[in-house]
């Protein structure tokens, strides 16, 4: 199988959750999956775009497709947000040709190519998991996690809507648990692992988004959780970089620390220059060394 | 098919003498084959196990919504449920009230707060200038998303911004909202969007689609509140940081390509709610997560301002349409 793919990061892996795409590209890279990186792409847009000016994202969405596509490789990426937008998109380009039609003569006016409507998005995760053998993962893993209670955090841009979705979705998703299993740690099961991170609530209202990290966080800590990791730049920052802010509105420690499914496997395979764990507010050092992780 | 033996672990709910909630779990042993519903073991249940549990039902056939409750950690209606779908590997299904709304008894929930939300928005055509004057075949290509809601609660159940806020108006009131927003009769459009821009109406949702998974008939309300917010943008409601967030996005994608996150916070909050952050900007900074100033454009923008441009002077129709409801 090639496992070549146009690599779509997302914002927020671009600057404040860098982290995330240097262990993404590290891990890629040592289980022999191609990600080229995608000049021409620009910000996704989120549902934002799509409440402002619907018809411009979904252009937004097809010239980025189509860019993956000119190519002749499908896209992946590490954020739910990203993932949903343009698979939101994607799987109305593929049901509704008259719509497809529409924006593509739009994307021809303005010197684009059109987009065909055939190529896939993925989350890399769902490659690692669902494209990868097994074996080939765990060839590579030098440090089990040797039963660490590991918390996945799912986030809700790669579960719903789940009918969009060329992986499985919605309550079914299991990726996130598998991989930990692989990696040799142990999921923690725990009422919140498919819940809100809050992250675009964040501006608006942001005592309840504080509110609702707390409420996660402490429902995984709880259960037995040492650490918790997600497949989204976005849950990244909400989960642990605002874990503090989220503790003064609770009034009570937390203390959990969180970090990208990327940067968990880039310390279980031993690649610790990029697992970018210095870039996290909870840092699991403790925890991974009791393991005898790190 | 054959009978499997299953558990159901009920949450019993009961008022103390001190008029507060007590709970617990209690189980009860079931033989059923996997389609069973779960309905009809919670009436197996209570004639044959325990008379006193309390759980509300009516029609049986998911048009009524009486028994809407938690089942296997999801807000799903007992009657439509299979038991094989919701069982854990060991046969155990859990079974609770409704979230977010106050108990009663065992299953039963006070129902009463979810509707003072929905009465919250008129739940009725009004008289005003905003009424169309002719009504098109496509009159009712947004209306019919919504009215295939029959007011379980489902959604309110599952909601994330619900479980942290009770003042937040819900899923269920939003759809319903929409379906009069978008009703051409309707004469009270802009009030009604002007209502809705309020804080905890439509901006307040997570945009996580818990209520699109969750509601039985899918009426999809997540969908219903981001047409709702097009809409009040569309009418120039752009007070508040969840029209300036999303404008905000908008501008940047236009001009660079990509998000200027520097500046999104000014954007979306203004000069004070920014230095209200500060704390939480030097907490972020700790760990060096600020973005830079600087925009970074992406290859091609020239592409995307004719795009723009082209669509701001030919703009298209791409909402979704509801399928056309053709009476048996």
């Amino acid at each position: 199988m090639r496992l070549d793919f146009a690599y779509y990061p997302g914002c927020a892996a671009k600057q404040v959750q860098k982290e995330a795409d240097v262990a993404a590209r590290a891990v890629a890279l040592a289980l022999g999956i191609s990600l080229y990186d995608m000049p021409r792409a620009t910000c996704c847009g989120a549902v934002s775009l799509r409440e402002t000016k619907p018809a411009f994202s979904l252009a937004v969405a097809a010239r980025i497709l189509s860019e993956a596509e000119e190519k002749g490789r499908h896209l992946v990426t590490i954020c739910n947000t990203c993932l949903q937008t343009l698979t939101h998109a994607n799987h109305r380009f593929k049901n509704e040709p008259e719509l497809l039609d529409k924006i593509n003569h739009v994307l021809a006016q303005a010197g684009v190519r059109p987009y065909k409507a055939s190529i896939q998005v993925f989350h890399l995760l769902w490659v690692i998991t669902d494209q990868l053998d097994p074996e080939v993962v765990r060839a590579k893993v030098v440090h089990p996690l040797k039963g660490l209670r590991v918390a996945p955090f799912y986030g809700c841009h790669n579960l719903r809507p789940e009918e969009i979705f060329d992986a499985k979705a919605g309550e079914k998703a299991d990726h996130l648990d598998r991989l930990i299993t692989l990696l040799g740690g142990q999921p923690v099961a725990y009422d919140g692992h498919d819940k809100c991170c809050g992250f675009h609530v964040m501006l608006s209202d942001k005592t309840e988004m504080r509110a609702m990290v707390a409420k996660n966080c402490l429902n995984a800590k709880n259960a037995g959780a040492e650490v918790m990791i997600t497949p989204c730049t976005l849950c990244d920052m909400s989960m642990g970089s605002f874990q503090g802010p989220a503790e003064k509105v609770v009034g009570q420690s937390i203390d959990l620390p969180e970090m990208n499914f990327a940067q968990l496997i880039a310390v279980a395979m031993g690649l610790d220059a990029s697992a970018g764990l210095n870039r996290l507010h909870v840092p699991p050092y403790g925890v991974l060394s009791a393991r005898g992780v790190r | 098919m054959s009978a499997k033996h299953y558990t159901f672990r009920i949450q019993r709910n009961r008022k103390g003498p001190d008029g507060r909630i007590a709970s617990r779990w209690v189980d009860y042993p079931v033989s059923a084959t996997e389609t069973t519903t779960i309905l009809t073991l919670l009436e197996e249940i209570k004639g044959d196990q325990d008379g006193s549990l309390t759980f509300r039902q009516s029609c049986r056939s998911a048009i009524c919504g009486s028994c809407a409750m938690k089942i296997g950690g999801r807000t799903r209606l007992a009657c439509k449920t299979h038991v094989g779908s919701v069982a854990n590997a060991d046969g155990v299904v859990v079974v609770a009230p409704q979230a977010n709304q106050p108990v009663l008894k065992d299953l039963a929930i006070d129902i009463g707060p979810f509707f003072e939300r929905i009465h919250k928005i008129q739940p009725h055509l009004e008289d005003g200038p905003d009424t169309d004057a002719v009504l098109e075949q496509s009159a009712y290509d947004q209306v019919n998303h919504v009215t295939q809601c029959i007011m379980c609660g489902s959604c309110y159940s599952d909601c994330v911004m619900a479980e942290v806020t009770p003042e937040f108006i819900g899923p269920a009131a939003l759809a319903k909202a929409f379906r009069f927003v978008s009703d051409p009769r309707e004469g009270q459009k802009r009030r009604r969007l002007e209502q809705l821009s309020h804080p905890h109406m439509m901006w307040s949702c997570a945009r996580c689609a818990m209520c699109v998974e969750s509601c039985p008939k899918d009426v999809k309300p997540m969908e219903a509140i981001v047409k709702l917010r097009t809409r009040g943008l569309a009418k120039g409601l752009d007070a508040g940081p969840g029209p300036k967030h999303a404008l905000a996005f908008h501008q940047d994608i236009q001009q660079t390509g990509n998000l200027n996150e520097f500046t999104l916070m000014m954007r979306t909050v203004g000069i004070l709610g920014t230095l209200e952050e500060l704390g939480t900007a030097f907490h972020l900074m700790k760990k060096w997560k600020i973005p830079s100033p600087l925009p970074h454009k992406s290859a091609g923008l020239a592409e995307l301002a004719k795009i723009y441009e082209i669509l701001e002077e030919h703009p298209l129709d791409v909402e979704t349409k509801a399928k056309e409801v053709v009476p048996e």
